[in-house]
């Protein structure tokens, strides 16, 4: 198990490798420039010139990519053009809002989402059953941005129960930091939910036809512990390695979601720093999501050992 | 008689009272406390006003900053931080009395020791103050609170200059002014004015609070200068990129203030009890910029093809959500809110909805339909829907249009490249002298070099006598009008949205000021 991780842990070098090369090249190469954006529009080509030249955006690009790289060697991510602080303290400030958002919309999407598949399998071509499975239809159908719109006028707006948009640390104020928290908690994990959802239900009508469960009811086993203990608990790798995806997408969808209801985190910083063309900050968020990607994948490889005994890394 | 006589004066009596009591009540009113909160689209790239000419840079850094002028609720120059000033005879040396006891905010009293650095930096940066620092030979202290400008030149645009609020000649600490190179950043923001920098967190919030020790003039309150008080004791900016949801927070009273909105939220904003819409005159108007260096524009008879061509009031209707208060026709390259030159001129080819105008001017140029790049943005959705439907008419009149969308970054990166494009849309803001209308200059972008156009513009920067430059300016707009560098559609207004707790917000002025504003809550 320890060779494997290590060996795991090593394929992300040139993984991040890679990701960072091609994330300098494209930032770089599409159109668009810091400077321009930065002055504003009444700005002239002269003084743009001046501050290109200030920034050393002026250097070739293979300059430009080689200084990158002897900086990454030095853990250091740069300076923010826009923030006046290092990117890694941009990171770490917004990392906090970023993570509590993906943990609580994936806490909601298995909350509802594993129920509704188990019970969906227990009573297939039920009622239950179909108002189920069109509820994870329209999850996967509507728009998150969408939902979080409507999530805002009618609960925010018309009822006036939550905030409309907005955070507050979970460290200095919680009770604050969960109202701030159930919109975009709910409308981020519903729409994943859903995914959650068809898989757990295939995986259990999957498990539900096997021998062994047809052994265990013959032998008079009550229906809870033939669902919880026989079929469940072997129906639980797919549907695990379905959460650590949804996981790995959330951080992405997380994205939309920020940007509407006003969250201070990456997915904000990114495309706030892709707008702007704040190059060390968008390269930054891409290595530390795409390292987040890999560990995801990597801690879901490992789950897999304590979920089903037959499952060995040599 | 007598009875009426002495009911008159009963009721008039009363009515004093009345108006006393309200008067009183009025008084009473303004009051110190509380935090006002803002919504705004996003956030500034530096607060260093010297430094970028961005529109959110200005609209926070007024509230830190001041000049040695300002301009008054009609546009006009009048003093900030100078206390008096007078002209040479000969017109070429300007000495500025600046008033004593003015504070900055980190506790030292404001000179001349920091004037002249700070204006130096600006001369070297801003798009004002190189302009104005072009005309200067001499720029010295002559005292404590003595500052001296020898012009190379007679000027008409010294005060002007100084009075801009954008990009504006803001007067930092000589540390700070002389800390940080004119291209380089400040990151360090102490100024002398109503609000002090307290708290900067990217994306979440910029706090200001008041500054206690700041030292207001004697007048009374007059556009962004005269007397200011700073009643809330805090003023909270925060970046709200999404516009809806600036919208919502306005609504549920998380906000007392968005700016920035959609027209398309005028209604529903119209329809809430707890907060009024504002209509923000005199924001921008909206301009195709016409690339006169290279490519198919540099024809001057396919310019006048284009403004001949488009029947400007059902684009700007359009763009305006059919909201008839949001959009203004007007041919003048100056708005009406800076009335001293704003020109009301007959007869100018302008709307002219000639179709059959354009297509010979177009058959005149010997156009054969190559594809005009003409390029836009969604990121500003009046700009995607004017040139969208500009489009449609210039293409019913035999022109080809190749619409190019791209991002904003990527637009003001491009338009400094002459050989990406033909056209493309921006809006122009307020104007406050002629002689600083950037597109009617060789250095910005669509490059306006006509001899003429140049000649007339220098002219401008140095006639003092205002009747004489209200007639070169007239004149200047004529010749726009024929040799169309630019094309003019109308005047678009903004939307903003105060909640009804927000008081004392001059709705007149085009920028957003917090200075005596109160809250009540």
């Amino acid at each position: 198990m320890t060779t494997y991780l290590i060996r795991r842990l090593l394929t992300l070098v040139p993984v991040l490798a890679v990701v960072v090369t091609v994330v300098f090249l494209l930032i770089h190469l599409i159109p668009g420039d810091p400077v321009s954006v930065m002055l504003g529009p009444d700005a002239t080509p002269a003084q743009i010139e001046a501050t290109r030249r200030a920034l050393g955006l002026d250097r070739p690009l293979h300059e430009q990519l080689f200084k990158f790289y002897a900086r990454i060697l030095r853990g250091d991510l740069g300076q923010s053009y826009f923030l006046d602080r290092p990117v890694v303290t941009a990171l770490l400030e917004r990392a906090e809002p970023t993570l509590v958002l993906t943990l609580s919309a994936l806490f909601v999407a298995v909350v509802i989402g594993v129920p509704s598949g188990i019970i969906a399998a227990a009573y297939q071509g039920s009622l239950w059953d179909r108002a189920l499975m069109l509820m994870s239809l329209l999850g996967v159908c509507v728009p998150g941005f969408w939902l979080s719109l409507n999530f805002i006028y009618f609960f925010a707006v018309r009822l006036g129960w939550l905030p409309a948009a907005g955070y507050a640390s979970i460290l200095s104020d919680p009770l604050s930091a969960l109202r701030y928290m159930v919109l975009p908690a709910v409308s981020l994990g519903f729409n994943q939910s859903a995914l959650i959802a068809r898989i757990s239900r295939s995986c259990m009508l999957e498990a539900l036809q096997q021998d062994y469960i047809r052994t265990a009811r013959a032998k008079g086993v009550s229906q809870r512990s033939v669902m919880w203990v026989h079929a469940f608990r072997n129906a639980l790798v797919p549907v695990v390695t379905v959460i650590g995806i949804t996981m790995a997408i959330l951080i992405g969808g997380a994205v939309v979601t920020e940007i509407v209801f006003n969250i201070p985190g990456l997915g904000r910083l990114i495309i706030s720093a892709v707008l702007r063309r704040d190059y060390p900050v968008v390269q930054g968020v891409i290595l530390v999501t795409a390292t987040a990607y890999v560990l995801i994948n990597l801690g879901v490889d490992v789950l897999y050992v304590f979920i089903d005994p037959r499952i060995r890394y040599g | 008689m007598a009875l009426t006589l002495y009911r008159s004066a009963v009721l008039l009596a009363l009515a004093s009272v009345a108006l006393l009591g309200f008067g009183v009540v009025t008084a009473d009113a303004q009051k110190k406390g509380g935090t006002l909160k803002v919504g705004i689209l996003g956030e500034p790239p530096s607060l260093d006003v010297h430094w970028t000419t961005a529109t959110i840079t200005e609209t926070l850094g007024n509230h830190i900053y001041e000049g040695l002028y300002t301009l008054d609720a009609t546009n006009r120059p009048i003093p900030m931080l100078a206390e008096s000033h007078t002209v040479s005879k000969d017109s070429l040396v300007y000495t500025f009395k600046l008033r004593q006891g003015v504070k900055f905010h980190n506790g030292k009293e404001m000179t001349s020791d920091d004037v002249v650095p700070s204006l130096a930096r600006w001369g070297k940066q801003s798009v004002y103050g190189k302009a104005l620092f072009a005309q200067v030979s001499e720029w010295k202290a002559l005292d404590k609170y003595t500052v001296e400008m020898k012009l190379k030149e007679r000027s008409a645009i010294v005060l002007i200059s100084l009075a801009v609020p954008n990009n504006f000649g803001a007067i930092y600490p000589k540390e700070i002014a002389e800390k940080f190179a004119p291209e380089v950043k400040a990151t360090e923001f102490v100024g002398t004015g109503p609000f002090k920098l307290a708290e900067w967190k990217p994306d979440q919030y910029i706090r200001m609070v008041r500054f206690e020790e700041y030292k207001a003039r004697n007048e009374k309150p007059n556009g962004f200068g005269g007397g200011k008080t700073a009643y809330v004791d805090e003023i909270r900016w925060q970046p709200v990129p999404e516009v809806a949801t600036r919208v919502a927070q306005v609504e549920t009273g998380e906000l007392d203030f968005a700016d920035d909105l959609n027209l398309d939220a005028y209604e529903r904003l119209k329809k809430n009890a707890n907060l009024h819409p504002i209509v923000a005159k005199g924001n921008s108007w909206l301009i195709a910029v016409l690339n006169k260096k290279e490519g198919l524009m540099t024809s001057q008879k396919l310019r006048q093809a284009w403004q001949a061509a488009i029947d400007i009031e059902p684009i700007m209707k359009n763009v305006a959500g059919g909201h008839s208060e949001f959009y203004r026709m007007d041919s003048s390259l100056i708005m009406a809110e800076t009335a001293a030159w704003h020109t009301k001129l007959a007869g100018l080819p302008w709307n002219e909805r000639n179709r059959d105008k354009a297509k010979k001017l177009l058959q005149e140029a010997g156009y054969k339909k190559e594809p005009v790049r003409f390029m836009t943005t969604q990121e500003y959705k009046w700009m995607y829907d004017f040139a969208l439907l500009t489009k449609q008419q210039l293409e019913d009149a035999g022109f080809v249009i190749d619409l190019q969308v791209v991002d904003w970054a990527t637009l003001v990166k491009r338009r400094n490249n002459s050989k990406e494009y033909d056209a493309f849309t921006t809006g122009i803001g307020a104007i406050y002298d002629p002689a600083h209308v950037n597109f009617l200059t060789a250095s910005w972008p669509g490059w306006t070099t006509d001899e003429d156009i140049a000649k007339l513009q220098a002219d401008m920067a140095r006639e003092t006598d205002p009747k004489k430059r209200m007639a070169m300016w007239e004149q200047q707009t004529r010749q726009v009008y024929e040799k169309v560098p630019i094309i003019r559609y109308g005047d678009l207004a903004g939307l903003r949205a105060a909640r009804n707790t927000t008081k004392g917000f001059d709705e007149k002025m085009g920028r957003v000021r917090f200075v005596n504003v109160w809250v009540e809550k």
